[in-house]
């Protein structure tokens, strides 16, 4: 499961960022999500979310060894991280990376988002559609 | 203490800063946004103080609920108006009111005037005055970028002046973001007789939340009913536009000063639908899940391509058929202009409408607006902007608005539709009987934001309005029954909705079950913990239009203000509301059930008694 991302559907609504600390801190606090829309909101007017790919080749731990199983489960990381993620997938915010844990199975950024900007993409789904194709 | 709200008292003359927090009394009283601004601005009222000088406070103040999970995060800003030497008050979305609010500051009281423009940095409940003499002539969205620039933040949220408040137009806004606007009542002027050219804000502080997952919970239900309604999503698909259709059809358009109310076949190429083929996507202001705005990609200035957002039925009319312009690329362009020169543009158009009148009856010529002036003559209707927030030549007089009559032949005033100096929009009236009380009744002058009832022009069942208003209320538009009770609750609720940072177009202001008191009592609650009944919630709105009214009242206004312009008393000559008129004994009438319901004399001044129910503070 993973939280895919079409840009282009993004309105900059921000209520992402909002119930992902809301959930995961008691707090609203946009910079404390991990999930962060990047805005061009002077230039094309664009907005980006960004949030963690769970890609199944973990480059944000492969310095680390240990366990992937129990760090993806995670939402607060070690900011170094962030730094190894090739595609800026991790928030970071003073001493903190925030990791998107998807909401333990029930992701909370993608039931308020009205735009259908970020939608849940499970592999079975995702098998299903190559299948098709 | 959780859910913190606060304000900045700043003087610009001594450049001195103190932050204080309200007292809970007068939390409960006013919430926030314009019922905590109303309160700010009384304490400082004065009916002769000069809207350009240092003593008029500018009154920044974000909803109850901004930056919340909340239907929208809006503002307002708020002071005496140099436009119409009254209340000055204007709503504003976009993302700088959430942001203010994650700074720890809900309102900014900004006094004094600083001898040299500068800008205001607030980061996390710090403020800073700084120099701004580099942006002074920068227009609204190369001010922001430079700001960000300068500080180096992508995400900082910068609210500014362009020319036209530097110039001190008297119908200039305050700008953030490609569109959002704090537009009428010329509030940039007073921005820019402090030379204050922008503030800006970043707030990274965390906001408490009283019952973080019940507020969760609550509020994907909420919205989740709010999208699944054919008016939400017809406005998330088309923007305010949407209205352009039925407002053609019906005839209740103010075409050419109001002239005539249809533009009939011309007007096709105005369709909402039109502007998809400018729309890269829909945009939306901070927390709304609704996203009425689009993305255009237009050509702009000196045909170069530009990105803008919107534009809001309210633009697309006062730069369209108000002033003959029937070319939407030619609408879309010009409210870009108003929007980078950071003029309003309902007022702007309505100006330009004036003297393109007063031009089309040989009161003033060629040689006095130094080109001529045909009504929907592109060329010159941008030519006309530059020189307004320029003041330049002609631009000079009319950039003063109201007060540019005296400058200009005697018979060139009755021209000028307005109430309260304020000029109509870009909508007539005369059909719709409850619209028109509303623009008469409006605390800041000639304004269809302040009750509109949308919803009249549904023809809802009687049964549905009784249980809705508390009172008998007639269906038919053209009627007048019931309709004072009409505008008196939408006013009332609305006055809510601004205190809380709601958006109308989330409450009953189009569908009579969209949200109201019970879900923001509900969100009030599972935010702050703050328990207000229903009662005592309407009581706050009560309170916020005796509150405005009384300062009206301090200004010597009373009934007599309360009217409309000549021509709404006078036949739609022809279209599809051909023969509509405002009546004067069934306007009375309106006029008297919308005074006693506020609990208001005949006269339209509030009492001694509801001045002391009510705790208003002048």
């Amino acid at each position: 499961m993973r939280i895919e991302v079409q840009k282009e559907k993004c309105t900059g609504c921000h209520l992402c960022e909002m119930v992902c600390a809301l959930f995961h801190l008691q707090v609203i606090n946009p910079s404390k999500s991990a999930i962060r829309i990047l805005k061009d909101d002077l230039n094309t007017d664009t907005h980006t979310p960004l949030v963690c790919r769970q890609c199944k080749k973990m480059k944000c731990l492969e310095n680390e060894g240990g366990d992937e199983t129990s760090e993806v489960t995670k939402f607060i990381w070690n900011k170094q991280r962030a730094k190894d993620c090739p595609f800026d997938g991790l928030t970071v915010f003073e001493e903190t990376a925030y990791h998107c844990d998807l909401c333990s199975g029930e992701p909370q950024c993608v039931s308020v988002c009205t735009s259908g900007a970020i939608t849940i993409k499970t592999q079975i789904s995702r098998r299903r559609k190559k299948h098709e194709i | 203490m959780p859910f913190q709200i606060r304000f900045a008292k700043i003087d610009l003359t001594e450049r001195e800063v103190s932050i204080e927090d309200f007292p809970e009394e007068i939390l409960t009283k006013y919430l926030g946004g314009r019922g905590m601004n109303m309160y700010l601005l009384a304490k400082r009222f004065r009916p002769r103080m000069d809207s350009l000088g240092p003593e008029n406070p500018l009154i920044f103040g974000t909803g109850f609920l901004t930056g919340c999970l909340n239907l929208g995060s809006r503002m307002n800003i708020s002071a005496i108006s140099p436009e119409t030497g009254y209340l000055g008050d204007a709503n504003m979305g976009g993302d700088f009111g959430a942001e203010l609010r994650y700074a720890g500051l809900s309102h900014l009281v900004i006094v004094g005037k600083s001898k040299d423009p500068v800008y205001l940095w607030i980061r996390n409940g710090d403020v800073q005055i700084r120099d701004a003499r580099h942006l002074w002539g920068l227009d609204t969205v190369e001010t922001q970028r430079a700001i960000r620039r300068e500080l180096g933040e992508a995400r900082v949220q910068v609210a500014c002046i362009g020319l036209a408040g530097e110039n001190m137009v008297k119908f200039a806004g305050i700008r953030t973001g490609l569109k959002s606007t704090a537009a009428r009542t010329g509030l940039g002027a007073v921005m820019g007789s402090k030379h204050l050219k922008a503030v800006a804000v970043r707030g990274t502080e965390d906001l408490h939340i009283e019952n973080p997952q019940g507020l969760l919970s609550y509020y994907k239900e909420l919205i989740k009913g709010l999208m699944e309604r054919k008016w939400i999503q017809a406005l998330g698909r088309l923007g305010t536009p949407l209205m352009i259709a039925l407002g053609n059809t019906a005839g209740f358009l103010a075409v050419r000063n109001h002239q005539w109310t249809s533009v009939g076949e011309a007007g096709s190429g105005l369709v909402a639908e039109n502007l998809d083929r400018y729309s890269t996507g829909m945009v939306a202001c901070w927390s709304c899940p609704v996203h009425c705005r689009h993305r255009l990609k237009i050509r702009g200035e000196k045909d170069k391509e530009v990105y803008e957002e919107g534009p809001e039925y309210a633009s697309v009319g006062s730069m369209g058929w108000k002033i003959g312009n029937l070319d939407l690329e030619s609408i879309l362009q010009v409210v870009e202009l108003c929007n980078r020169y950071g003029l309003d543009a309902i007022s702007t158009g309505s100006y330009i409408a004036w003297v393109m009148e007063l031009y089309q009856n040989g009161i003033i010529d060629e040689k006095t607006i130094g080109f001529p002036l045909e009504w929907g003559d592109s060329k010159s209707i941008k030519r006309i902007i530059h020189i307004i927030a320029q003041r330049e030549g002609f631009g000079d007089i009319l950039a003063d608005g109201y007060f540019a009559r005296g400058r200009l032949p005697p018979e060139a005033e009755q021209f000028l539709l307005q109430v309260k100096n304020l000029p109509m929009e870009m909508t007539d009236e005369r059909l719709t009987k409850s619209f028109a009380l509303g623009m008469a009744t409006a605390s800041r002058g000639a304004c269809h934001m302040r009750s509109r009832p949308s919803l009249d022009i549904l023809r809802l069942p009687s049964s549905l309005l009784e249980k809705l208003y508390g009172g008998e209320v007639d269906p038919d538009f053209t009627s007048y029954r019931g309709k004072g009770r009409m505008i008196w609750w939408h006013e009332i609720l609305y006055a809510v909705c601004d205190s809380l940072g709601v958006c109308r177009f989330m409450t009953v202001f189009s569908s009579p079950n969209a949200p109201q008191y019970k879900e923001f009592n509900d969100l009030i609650y599972l935010s702050s913990g703050r328990r207000i009944s229903e009662e005592d919630l309407k009581t706050v709105g009560e309170r916020i239009c005796t509150l405005e009214r009384r300062m009206l009242a301090l200004w010597g206004m009373d009934r007599k203000q309360d009217s409309l312009p000549f021509r709404y008393f006078e036949p739609v000559p022809e279209g599809p509301a051909k023969g509509h008129q405002i009546d004067l004994a069934g306007f009375n009438k309106m006029l008297d059930e919308y005074y006693e319901l506020h609990g208001w004399d005949e006269n339209g001044r509030p009492t001694q008694e509801g001045v002391k129910r009510l705790e208003i503070p002048l």
